[in-house]
C-alpha cells in the first residue's frame, strides 16, 4: 500500500495533466484551475515543512555534538533573526533586513562563487595538459575564447580574436550543445513515459 | 629536482595567491580599457530602446514594456547585478515601462536593491507609473503566472510588491499581455530562461532575452541561433557592453545622438569610462570588473602555458633517461 498509493497518484495525475496539455476543453481547463487553487493553498505548508526540517536537522546536530556542530547554532540564529527582522521592520531599503542582505548575505554569497576563479586557475595549471590531439584542440580553443572574452586579449591580438571566439561559440560549441540538448530532451520524454506507465519506480525510494 | 619538476608540483596555495593579487590589483588601480560590444548585446539594447516613447508621446501611453525576471541569489550578483542596473538605467533614462518579478525568495531583496540603486538618480521616476515591482511570486505558481500573463497580466499577477492591485496602476494603461510587455529578460546563473522560451515565446510570441553568468553562456547559443532568444548578456562582459551602450546612447547628453549608431560607438572617447568622473561608480562596475577579469584570464593562460612547458620538458627528459 505504501508504494501502490503514491504510484497510483502519480499515474492518474500524470495522465490528467497530459490530457490538460493536449485536450483544450473546458473540463480540462476547469481541472487545471481547481488544481492551481490547491497549489496556492499547499505552498505555504512547504515553507513550514522547510523550517521544520532545518530546525530539526540542526537541533539534532547540536544535541549530538557532531563535528562542527557550532555552525548549526549560527545557522539557527541567522534564520530566526533574519525572519524576525523581516517581519518586525519589513524588507524595504533602510531596514535591518536589507542591511543584513547587503552586508552579510551578498558578500558571503559572492565570496563562495568567486572561489570558482581560484579552483579554475589551480585546476587548469595542474590538469590542463596537451596530452593528446583532442586535449590540444580543447586547450587551444579555451585559450582563444578566454582571450576573446576580455578587452586585453583584443588589445593584444586585434579584433580578429573576437571573430574566432564567436566562431568557436557559434559553430563547434553550438553543435555540441544542441546534440546534448536533443539527447537530454529525448531522455526526458522516455523517462516521463516510463514514470507515467509505472515502469520507472525508483523515485518512490526504498527497497521492495 | 629541477625547476620544471618543481613547477609541476607547485603548491596550489601559490596559485591562489597569484590569482588573488591579479584580481585585487586591477580593482584597486582600475585602468581604461576598450569595451567591444557584441551582436547579442546590441540586439537586446536596440529592442529595449525601440520601446521608448517618442518625443511627442507620453511615457504612460506607450504600449510596450519590459519584464525583468530575477532568477538568482546573492552568489551570482557580481556578474548579474551590473546587467540589471544597466538595463534599469536604460529604461529609466528613456522612460521605458519596466516590470520586475522573481520566483525565488532570495532574489526579492536584489530587485529592491537594483531598483533603488538606479532610482535615486532619477527622481522623476515613479513606482506604479514608470515601473512596477511585482515582487516575489511562489515558485510553484510560476507556470500558471507565465501562461496567465499571456492573457492578462493584471489578473495573473494580481498584486505588486507593495500590495497594490496591479489592474489599478497607471502603468497598466495600454499594457494587457505579452503583446505589450513584449520582452522578458531573465537573469540567472542557470538555464532558467528556458521556461520563458517554452511558454511565453512559443505560445504567445513574446521576445525573450537572457542575462546569464559567463559559465552558462555557452548553453544559450543554440537558442540565439534559432532566434528563440532575441539577445543575451553573457557574464560580466555582457554587462560591461550594456553599460557602454547606455553611456553612449541612452545617457548621451546630446538628445540627437541617442539613436543607436555604429559610428558613434567607434568613437574612442567612450572608452575612458573608468577615469570619467561624470559616470558614477555604480554605472561602470562591470567595466571596472572587466579589468580584473582581463588580468585573471591572462594569469590562467600563463599558468596553462607554464604547466604545459613543464610537462613536455619533464616528459622529454624522462624519455632521454630511458
Amino acid at each position: 500500500m505504501k508504494r501502490t498509493l503514491p504510484l497510483a497518484i502519480v499515474i492518474i495525475l500524470g495522465f490528467l495533466f497530459v490530457g490538460y496539455v493536449f485536450v483544450p476543453h473546458k473540463i480540462s481547463q476547469d481541472f487545471y484551475d481547481w488544481y492551481m487553487e490547491w497549489m496556492k493553498a499547499m505552498s505555504p505548508f512547504g515553507v513550514i515543512l522547510g523550517i521544520m526540517s532545518i530546525t530539526m536537522t540542526h537541533t539534532a546536530r547540536i544535541q549530538h555534538k557532531v563535528p562542527n556542530w557550532q555552525y548549526s547554532i549560527v545557522t539557527l540564529i541567522a534564520m530566526i533573526f533574519t525572519a524576525y527582522a523581516g517581519f518586525q521592520w519589513g524588507t524595504q531599503e533602510g531596514t535591518p533586513y536589507m542591511w543584513l542582505f547587503k552586508n552579510v548575505q551578498m558578500p558571503m554569497g559572492a565570496t563562495m562563487f568567486s572561489l570558482l576563479a581560484f579552483y579554475i586557475a589551480s585546476a587548469s595549471y595542474k590538469a590542463f595538459r596537451a596530452r593528446s590531439a583532442e586535449a590540444t584542440v580543447l586547450l587551444l580553443a579555451a585559450i582563444i575564447v578566454m582571450l576573446g572574452q576580455v578587452p586585453i586579449g583584443v588589445s593584444m591580438f586585434g579584433e580578429g580574436i573576437n571573430d574566432i571566439t564567436q566562431w568557436i561559440l557559434n559553430v563547434p560549441n553550438l553543435a555540441s550543445k544542441r546534440g546534448i540538448a536533443l539527447g537530454v530532451g529525448l531522455g526526458m520524454v522516455a523517462t516521463s513515459l516510463r514514470i507515467l506507465l509505472g515502469i520507472e519506480r525508483t523515485y518512490l525510494g526504498g527497497g521492495e | 629536482m629541477n625547476l620544471f619538476e618543481r613547477l609541476q608540483k607547485l603548491d596550489r596555495r601559490w596559485i591562489f595567491l597569484v590569482v588573488a593579487v591579479a584580481i585585487i590589483l586591477p580593482l584597486i588601480f582600475p585602468f581604461n580599457s576598450k569595451t567591444y560590444t557584441t551582436d547579442p548585446t546590441e540586439k537586446l539594447y536596440r529592442l529595449i530602446d525601440s520601446y521608448a516613447p517618442g518625443p511627442h508621446e507620453k511615457a504612460i501611453e506607450k504600449d510596450k514594456a519590459v519584464l525583468m525576471v530575477f532568477t538568482h541569489d546573492a552568489s551570482t550578483m557580481p556578474e548579474l547585478f551590473p546587467m540589471e542596473v544597466a538595463i534599469l538605467r536604460h529604461c529609466f533614462e528613456r522612460k521605458i515601462k519596466v516590470f520586475t518579478m522573481t520566483f525565488i525568495p532570495s532574489a526579492a531583496p536584489i530587485m529592491d536593491y537594483a531598483i533603488n540603486t538606479v532610482k535615486e538618480e532619477f527622481p522623476e521616476i515613479k513606482s506604479g507609473e514608470h515601473y512596477v515591482n511585482f515582487g516575489y511570486k511562489i515558485g510553484a505558481l510560476a507556470l500558471p503566472i507565465v501562461l496567465g500573463m499571456g492573457e492578462d497580466i493584471a489578473e495573473a499577477v494580481d498584486i505588486d510588491a507593495e500590495g497594490r492591485k496591479v489592474s489599478s496602476l497607471p502603468i497598466m494603461k495600454n499594457v494587457k499581455n505579452y503583446n505589450e510587455m513584449n520582452l522578458i529578460m531573465d537573469f540567472s546563473g542557470s538555464s532558467a530562461g528556458g521556461m520563458w522560451i517554452t511558454y511565453a515565446r512559443s505560445k504567445y510570441g513574446a521576445n525573450v532575452g537572457v542575462g546569464v553568468t559567463a559559465v552558462m553562456a555557452a548553453d544559450e547559443y543554440p537558442y540565439l541561433q534559432t532566434g528563440q532568444i532575441t539577445g543575451m548578456l553573457a557574464g560580466l562582459k555582457g554587462a560591461a557592453e550594456y553599460e557602454k551602450l547606455v553611456d553612449v546612447f541612452a545617457s548621451n547628453p546630446d538628445p540627437a545622438k541617442r539613436e543607436f549608431s555604429r559610428e558613434l560607438l567607434k568613437d574612442p572617447k567612450w572608452d575612458d569610462a573608468i577615469t570619467n568622473q561624470n559616470i558614477q561608480y555604480k554605472f561602470k562596475q562591470a567595466r571596472i570588473g572587466m579589468n580584473a577579469q582581463s588580468v585573471a584570464h591572462i594569469m590562467i593562460i600563463v599558468f596553462i602555458l607554464i604547466g604545459n612547458i613543464g610537462y613536455f620538458i619533464t616528459k622529454y627528459k624522462q624519455k632521454q633517461q630511458g
